[in-house]
């Protein structure tokens, strides 16, 4: 309801009206999603150097035409983030600036739901280039792949469940390969699977077993 | 695209161009369990290669499969246009999906990535074998020369004459003696005692030590042989003293490294005729065994390997014969190779399957001392008795041919499954030695009396369902979700017999005399009993095991078991081996059929 509000009055606030279509639902059964590597995890102070997208129709990954980008930071990256990255300074250097990845970016998108991991984050990360950009916020729906996960696995679980939500343990548990982390695309590759699955089984009624804990070898996720 | 395992074959065949316009291409799919992902008889517009969860491969009812990750299917639904089989997702799976176009580019344009799409298992199965043929020459180099089959080291004294050296080189059968002299050691030739008679026309009497040579060129038996082939080409010799330790322990010959990168097969022909006792004999025995390795490693073709193999078994065995049998033995008897032996499809050693059959009654005490020493020498040599006992030191084994006979018509008339395994081991058998007139009579009465005898026969074939081929694969899924070991395959029940025994049934049928499994099919293809293209399928399912085989024993050897089996480890192929042994089972299953419906086996 409050999105509805929301997103009603940034279409009347929306800088460049070509981009209208951002308002308008995209094709029926499709979805993106989008993994933004940043500087760090503040969304009001880091900035994305790297992000990618896939579409999803149906059951498929359309992995054949997914879009990928490395963006220019106005500041260089700390090296804590070159470390989780192992993007170096010399590749982000030749990133192009936000502006220019995003308009590409949101024709990629159009009216299709955003999905992602913690999809919050991702969206206020990219909300403050598309602000200064058309001064709108992504009207998207989104879905978060961490809440399919909880109400598959752990919805009415009793009180004192343990809840591990972490990015690695949902692979896991879901026994999808993992692919090299920290890296946009392989990052939303992986959510890709994973929301196919989580979604199915939602549909189908299907709840994963809560008793087998997961192993954790990581320390942290996404 | 990342994720994709481009080391999975058939896509370690791809260039990087073409690795870049199939990753391009890549696309990802979901199926929620039950979902039909490619229905028997449809064409598919996409290959799938699973990338998590199981896929089961049904063929109506029958569960002959379940594929996992890396595996991909179905190469006949997109480039033959139709599915052998329905593909049904067993849990979650996600593929990624090749588009059909793609890969039928790519069959065009690559001819060892269009290997895995044959439809024919044979093909298939050659382009898959060639990999190996690289390390053939590259294996032997990184041989050690105490490796390579090399001459004995005899020492003569200096003050020997050259007569005495010529005699100890002919007993010891080499063409170099090591020669001790005041502490010094050198080495005399062959050729050295020829040019000193002949060129320089030295006197018989003559002291070695005046025509040997003392600087000696010597290798050490840690060595590798490739160190051993640049010394020869450095100085000029073709010959090489071995050390060890202090001592020399023989020589080595660029003959002997010759051998050794042909499998020296050319060479153990030779050395079983030259064998003097049965120790020298044993030698040889081993010689055979070891080289099958090292053909294989060089990429032989597994029945080239069998051909080889049994050619020069047969050889010991006529040898072993002329050694050990007493005259009236000798020109009585026929001494008979059978089962595997017989049909020339041994590789690495299995039982001893053998007989005697004797054209008249020879002394009592004769037949008893051979029948000990000649199975006890193959005891001897390695070769573990057989099982069923069935061999020349089983009187029913080794006995006059007319009561032989009598004991074939008695096996013939039982009900006994058994008697039927001894029918068929029969059936198989050779002439390796001695009379050639009496295995013929003998087979003569065989197929006289099963003519026409439906009953009989398909009592006989019956013996084909005695295992019956498992799904592949099946148990492997349901193990390793229960954290169990991964599962095995039996080849030799699962696809060897099956089709050795059809086979074999058809030809007693059709008085068929030729041994082999493959003469025998080409022989029934003639005779109309099936079709020339199921003839080489039946062909490629039988050489596909059995190359599967020897690639289980040589691993089991090679890990220091005793007793190498036939089975293999699921988990240990590539899913392009997988994919060959599904087509081999299902022509092995189709084989089964064709058998039951022909001796109505249902019947029993």
């Amino acid at each position: 309801m409050l999105r509805r509000l929301r997103n009603l009055f940034y279409r009347a606030t929306l800088g460049d009206q070509s981009y209208r279509f951002l308002f308008r639902p995209g094709p029926a059964d499709e979805a993106v999603v989008i993994d933004c590597e940043t500087t760090g995890l503040n969304p009001r102070r880091d900035e994305v150097i790297a992000l990618a997208a896939i579409r999803i129709r149906g059951n498929r990954i359309l992995t054949s035409q997914a879009y990928r980008a490395i963006v220019r930071p106005e500041e260089a990256p700390s090296s804590d983030s070159i470390r989780i990255h192992r993007l170096r300074a010399q590749e982000v250097a030749e990133g192009r600036p936000m502006h220019r990845v995003m308009p590409e970016l949101l024709h990629f998108i159009g009216g299709r739901p955003i999905v992602g991991y913690y999809v919050d984050f991702d969206v206020a990360m990219l909300d403050r280039s598309v602000l200064r950009f058309i001064a709108i916020r992504l009207p998207n729906r989104r879905i978060d792949i961490s809440e399919l996960y909880y109400t598959v696995k752990y919805l009415g679980a009793p009180p004192g469940t343990v809840l591990d939500l972490r990015f690695m343990s949902i692979l896991q548990d879901l026994r999808i390969p993992m692919l090299g982390q920290h890296d946009a695309f392989n990052d939303a590759l992986m959510t890709g699977m994973a929301y196919l699955q989580l979604r199915d089984m939602q549909r189908r009624g299907v709840r994963l077993e809560r008793s087998a804990p997961v192993r954790q070898d990581a320390p942290f996720g996404a | 695209m990342r994720g994709f395992d481009l080391s999975n074959p058939p896509f370690d065949r791809l260039r990087q161009e073409e690795v870049e316009e199939m990753e391009a291409a890549l696309d990802i799919a979901y199926f929620p369990p039950g979902e039909v992902i490619v229905a028997h008889g449809s064409a598919s517009d996409l290959l799938h290669v699973i990338i998590k969860g199981a896929v089961e491969v049904r063929d109506g009812a029958t569960l002959e499969a379940v594929l996992g990750p890396l595996d991909t299917f179905d190469s006949r639904a997109v480039v033959h246009g139709a599915a052998g089989e329905d593909f049904v997702a067993a849990e979650e799976v996600l593929c990624h999906v090749v588009p059909r176009a793609l890969v039928l580019g790519l069959i065009r344009r690559n001819a060892a990535f269009a290997a895995f799409f044959y439809a024919e298992i044979s093909h298939k199965l050659a382009a898959f074998a060639d990999q190996r043929g690289g390390d053939g020459v590259e294996g032997v180099l990184r041989a050690r020369v105490r490796d390579a089959r090399h001459g004995p080291a005899v020492t003569i004294d200096g003050l020997a004459t050259i007569e005495e050296a010529g005699h100890r080189m002919r007993d010891a059968n080499t063409n170099a003696l090591l020669v001790r002299d005041d502490g010094r050691t050198g080495v005399v030739t062959g050729m050295n005692l020829s040019k000193a008679v002949v060129l320089r026309r030295l006197p018989l009497d003559t002291p070695v030590r005046d025509v040997c040579h003392f600087d000696v060129v010597s290798v050490d038996e840690e060595d590798f042989v490739y160190e051993a082939l640049l010394l020869m080409a450095r100085h000029g010799k073709r010959r090489l003293a071995i050390r060890s330790g202090a001592g020399y322990s023989g020589f080595l010959e660029d003959i002997d490294l010759l051998g050794l990168f042909a499998g020296n097969s050319q060479l153990i022909p030779g050395r079983i005729d030259r064998a003097r006792d049965l120790a020298e004999l044993g030698a040889a025995a081993r010689d055979i065994q070891d080289q099958v390795e090292r053909l294989h490693r060089q990429g032989l073709k597994v029945e080239v390997i069998a051909e080889i193999t049994s050619d020069l078994n047969r050889r010991l065995f006529g040898r072993l014969f002329e050694m050990v049998a007493p005259p009236s033995i000798g020109s009585m008897g026929a001494l008979l190779l059978m089962g595997s032996e017989g049909r020339g499809e041994q590789t690495l050693r299995t039982d001893q399957d053998n007989a005697l059959l004797l054209a008249e009654e020879v002394p009592e005490g004769d037949l008893r001392d051979f029948r000990d020493a000649f199975s006890g020498a193959l005891d001897s040599f390695g070769f573990p008795p057989c099982p069923g006992n069935i061999m020349v030191r089983n009187p029913t084994w080794s006995q006059p041919v007319g009561s032989f006979i009598g004991q074939l018509r008695s096996w013939i008339a039982s009900r006994d499954p058994d008697a039927a395994m001894k029918i068929a081991i029969f059936f198989d058998a050779v002439t390796a030695a001695g009379r050639t007139d009496l295995l013929p009579r003998a087979r003569s009465v065989l197929f006289e009396a099963m003519r026409g005898e439906r009953v009989v026969l398909a009592r006989f074939a019956h013996l084909i369902e005695t295992f019956t081929t498992p799904s592949l694969g099946v148990l492997s899924t349901v193990m390793a979700t229960v954290g169990v070991g991964p599962d095995e395959i039996d080849l030799k029940r699962a696809g060897i017999f099956p089709i050795v025994h059809g086979v074999r049934t058809l030809a007693l049928e059709k008085a068929i005399a030729e041994p082999s499994t493959r003469a025998r099919i080409d022989a029934l293809v003639r005779a109309g009993s099936f079709e020339p293209d199921f003839g080489r399928e039946l062909v490629g399912a039988l050489r596909v095991f059995m190359e599967f085989r020897l690639r289980a024993q040589i691993e089991d050897l090679r890990r220091g078991r005793a007793e190498p089996g036939s089975a293999i480890r699921l988990d240990g192929l590539t899913a392009a081996d997988r994919d060959m042994l599904r087509d081999a089972l299902r022509i092995v299953r189709r084989f089964r059929e064709t058998i039951r419906v022909r001796f109505n086996l249902a019947a029993f």
